[in-house]
């Protein structure tokens, strides 16, 4: 589905675009010869595109293939299908050595921050990696521009002996975000970047990635499941349900006034930190649990769960139409 | 806040941070700490560096030569009379009258040799098929994928035959020699490296600082050799000291089937075994002694592969 | 008297404090929030509560009298018998606490059959009762699927199912909807509020979501570093957070409340830097207010009944 068109004066500033993307995966049966009985789903037709020095913040639960999408936009999952481009190129078309030389332009910060560190690796070598494999500077000037980012991400240039095990998970978490801005690049995907710390290092880290991307001049692609940090990251956002985009908006028209039935219930499954506001509260609670992706509902995705749900719904698939100006939905209904 | 407050405040945290257990230092360093206040580790490093010892020492320690017949004429085979351990043969003589200690002591190393050569062989060539298999299936793309379901089901077929019978037909294809025994037991031993090392390497090329190399564009030739490889092989050396153990009973089976070395100018405990056995009614201590010997620095080998199986497993790490 | 009632718990693991000194009260029907991040103790509170942490290796003083009984002090058997009938647990991860070769029905009827007495067809239908009541639907079918067959809340479901099967007095929920996405998460909380209102259960409630708390706690004790260093109503606690431990939290969450992109004011530093509670407050080396006397031995709790442990509370506010 590829009626989304990029309006003209979107294309002159988007850094990054995604259009119509497919990542299926196939699903074999058989010991000796291996047949296809099946593909799942995991990213069924998106596209988006971000401005430069924009955040998109990607939101969704488990299963719903934003991660699987953020790693599409790297090439480190193969699209299916779809185009994706950054600045002039387009990355789905690289072959693989001008992609290995391509990867210095977008980067990616990973959830887990203990599991994307080599733990035999010192700081110093997980930092120069990235240069040296890329053929950038000397010895000391890699040394050197470790020092100054590690001063970027709030690190003392004294770790640079120590092993990733020393640190704690915000340190950590740091170090990765160093490690991705070592090559200086001009995407950066943060897949879940502090949903695996504790709350009062997520505020630092969430800041810090603030103070970066101005500093740096970044354009990030946040994916989340936790739409409080997305809606604090993000200049848009994108709300994925198994597979699909059901709504795109700034993120605080989205929030304010969301239009998709998935969006608001989302939304109003967020425990809010006072008891007022929840007890005043107003919960649509969904039943049930997400479909599999390998067999998704005929329709509209989402109409198993929908409280809103209509025979047309069965029927149809609803259309990625713009709703508003900039405020995109793919509903039947205008909520 | 004036300077004081703050060096006190700075005094108490380095306080608290010195209580608690300073973890420091690569991944090595600290298994190595870990395993310095096992017991298990500390008695099989104890066996093993005795053993290494007298293995290298062994003929300095040795009081006699091994191989003079210098009591011949005490030892009469047909009446079944072998000296006993007396003052000046603490084990006793053998059939040809030769000190029984000294013979120990410098069979040691031909011991070690065996096993320290044979594990080496099934390290080296092991390590060889089971990286490339593993390396050529994660980014080799589908010819890769071939080329590692061939090697590993070559390496399942070479699972299926028994240990001793493949040490056997390697040591009958060469003829009998102490670097037979060395080669056979440690072909034998390379499916088992070969599996152990293709499956650590997969579990590693999965984990996300893999996924980081390559989002990094780094080659995949460097993601193997710098990443995946290190990161795998801390099962494969838990495995490499298990199988010293084995290698060194294997060795001595093979010997014992009169595959080992025939030259009996150098003890070997294996081949001592061997000798012992047609005189095993009458003289029991003549095999007593190097089973014993076999058996201790294999439990010693054990041991210490066990403690540093513990030691490197973050999930076996005991809560201190 | 309360219905549980803990007093100064302290746990060991050899030379590292987890627990130190942890005081807080649980009512007949009331839900009482244990708050704090990871490290902070609250898990190994609930387990020494529940008698389940490892007898090597543990040192657990003090007292948790549960219905004026010292639950620290009773012999093994007797700590099993009163486990899922006095005192229930849900976990974490419902994939890890269930058996995964034994049907759901089975381990429904196992916990019937132990603490109830019900056998047969008595047990089977109260099991699938206790599947209906906790939500899930066509119970009878599921009682015959193993948990894998169940998606995440499901299972979380079923062990909610387990853990009321013998209508205990006192449920212990250690961060029940951590692993559960939002929408789910919001069911199975419904849940609790619904099953502890029906029931005039009490819930203990381990969690590092302040968002949780909110929504569904009377009482909060907030923990740092094994000590409770503020308790409160839970409007009390929000209103008129006291601790800058539970201030530095509050003003760290993003929040869908209040205006976007607002900066962050969060905590600096980590768990690590830390004191010990004898020499001051723990919370001091990464406290914005902290003077001299912060570290001038250890900090009371003071209040009425809204407390706190801060010496320096008074003076700001």
């Amino acid at each position: 589905m590829s009626v989304d068109t990029v309006t003209e004066g979107e294309t002159e500033t988007a850094l990054l675009t995604v259009d119509d993307v497919k990542v299926h995966f196939p699903i074999r049966r058989g010991i000796v010869v291996e047949r296809t009985v099946g593909h799942v789903r995991a990213v069924d037709g998106v596209s988006l595109s971000i401005d430069a020095g924009k955040t998109y913040g990607l939101v969704g639960e488990s299963g719903c293939g934003k991660t699987t999408l953020g790693r599409a936009v790297l090439r480190l999952e193969e699209p299916t299908a779809g185009t994706v481009t950054l600045g002039d190129t387009e990355v789905t078309g690289l072959r693989p050595e001008r992609l290995r030389r391509f990867r210095s332009k977008m980067q990616m910060v990973f959830q887990d921050p203990l599991g994307s560190l080599n733990p035999r690796h010192n700081v110093e070598m997980l930092l120069a990696e990235p240069l040296k494999v890329h053929g950038v500077g000397s010895k000391t000037e890699r040394r050197d521009l470790a020092r100054e980012t590690l001063e970027a991400v709030g690190l003392p240039v004294s770790v640079l002996e120590r092993y990733p095990h020393e640190f704690s998970g915000g340190q950590r978490q740091r170090l990765g975000i160093a490690r991705a801005l070592m090559l200086r690049p001009d995407l950066i995907v943060c897949d879940e970047p502090v949903s695996a710390l504790d709350v009062s290092i997520q505020a630092q880290v969430m800041n810090l990635l603030d103070e970066l991307q101005d500093e740096f001049g970044l354009t990030y692609l946040v994916i989340a499941h936790d739409l409080a940090v997305v809606r604090h990251l993000s200049d848009r956002v994108g709300v994925m349900y198994l597979g699909k985009l059901v709504e795109e908006a700034d993120s605080e028209t989205i929030y304010e006034h969301p239009r998709h039935p998935y969006t608001k219930a989302l939304l109003s499954a967020v425990p809010q930190p006072d008891p007022e506001v929840e007890a005043s509260r107003e919960r649509i609670i969904l039943t049930g649990d997400l479909p599999s992706p390998a067999n998704p509902p005929s329709g509209c995705r989402f109409r198993t769960r929908c409280p809103w749900a209509q025979d047309v719904c069965a029927e149809k698939e609803p259309e990625w139409r713009e709703a508003a100006s900039g405020h995109k939905v793919a509903c039947h209904f205008d909520l | 806040m004036t300077l004081a407050k703050i060096e006190r405040l700075d005094r108490l945290v380095e306080a608290s941070a010195t209580a608690r257990e300073a973890e420091s230092g690569s991944l090595w360093r600290q298994s190595l700490r870990r395993m310095r206040r096992s017991p298990m580790a500390l008695v099989g490093a104890s066996i093993v560096g005795l053993f290494l010892v007298v293995a290298v020492f062994g003929p300095w320690i040795a009081p006699y030569s091994p191989t003079a017949q210098s009591w011949g004429d005490e030892v009469f085979l047909n009446q079944n009379i072998f000296p006993g351990p007396r003052a000046e043969n603490w084990f006793g003589l053998d059939h040809l009258g030769r000190d029984m200690f000294s013979r120990m002591i410098v069979g040691a190393r031909q011991t070690m040799l065996v096993g320290v050569v044979a594990t080496l062989i099934g390290f080296a060539a092991g390590a060889l098929v089971g990286g490339v298999a593993a390396a050529a299936g994660s980014f080799g793309g589908r010819w890769g994928e071939r080329i590692e379901a061939v090697i590993m089901r070559t390496v399942d077929i070479a699972l299926a035959i028994p240990m001793l019978l493949l040490a056997l037909s390697v040591a009958a294809l060469l003829g009998p020699s102490l670097s037979t025994v060395m080669i056979a037991v440690g072909v034998a031993q390379i499916p088992i490296f070969a599996r152990l090392l293709r499956g650590s390497m997969l579990a590693q090329a999965h984990s996300d600082y893999v996924l980081a190399a390559i989002s990094l564009g780094v080659p995949k030739s460097r993601i193997v050799l710098t990443h995946i490889f290190p990161n795998s092989l801390g099962p494969v050396i838990v495995q490499a000291t298990l199988v010293l153990a084995t290698a060194i009973i294997e060795a001595a089976a093979l010997s014992y089937l009169g595959l080992g070395n025939p030259d009996p100018g150098t003890p070997e405990w294996g081949t001592m075994l061997a000798d012992a056995q047609r005189f095993l009614s009458g003289a029991p201590q003549l095999a007593i002694y190097p089973a014993v010997g076999i058996i201790i620095t294999a439990l010693g080998f054990t041991l210490l592969g066990e403690a540093m199986r513990e030691s490197l497993d973050p999930r076996l790490r005991r809560q201190q | 008297m309360a219905l549980l009632e803990v007093e100064d718990l302290r746990v060991a693991f050899g030379g590292t404090t987890a627990v130190d000194g942890v005081d807080f009260q649980v009512d007949q029907g009331q839900v009482v929030g244990l708050v704090g991040e990871s490290g902070c103790g609250k898990s190994v509170t609930s387990l020494a509560i529940m008698g389940l942490l490892p007898r090597r290796g543990a040192t657990v003083s003090g007292r948790a009298r549960f219905d004026g009984v010292d639950l620290l002090t009773l012999p093994r058997s007797d700590m099993r018998r009163r486990r899922g009938s006095d005192l229930a647990m849900v976990f974490q991860d419902p994939l890890s606490s269930l058996n995964p070769v034994v049907k759901i029905g089975t381990q429904i009827t196992e916990v019937l059959e132990r603490h109830r007495g019900l056998r047969g067809e008595a047990a089977t239908k109260e099991a699938e009762h206790l599947l209906d009541r906790v939500g899930i639907p066509d119970p009878r079918r599921r009682l015959g699927e193993y948990p894998h067959q169940l998606s995440g809340g499901m299972r979380q479901r079923v062990l909610i199912a387990i853990a009321v099967a013998c209508a205990p007095r006192l449920l212990i929920a250690d961060e029940p909807t951590t692993a559960l996405d939002v929408t789910i998460q919001a069911q199975i909380l419904e849940l609790l509020k619904d099953l502890v209102d029906a029931e005039g259960t009490a819930l203990l409630m381990i969690t590092h979501d302040l968002g949780v708390v909110a929504g569904l706690c009377d009482e909060v004790n907030v923990l740092y570093s094994g000590r409770v260093v503020e308790s409160a109503t839970a409007p009390d606690l929000f209103a008129l957070p006291t601790h800058p431990y539970t201030v530095g939290l509050l003003n760290s969450i993003p929040r869908l409340d209040l205006p976007i992109h607002e900066p962050l004011k969060p905590i600096r530093g980590s768990i690590a830097d830390v004191i010990r509670w004898q020499d001051g407050c723990a919370f001091a080396p990464r406290c914005d207010r902290v003077t001299e006397k912060c570290v001038e031995g250890e900090p009371p709790l003071i209040g009425a009944s809204h407390f706190h442990r801060c010496v320096m509370a008074e003076e700001v506010a």
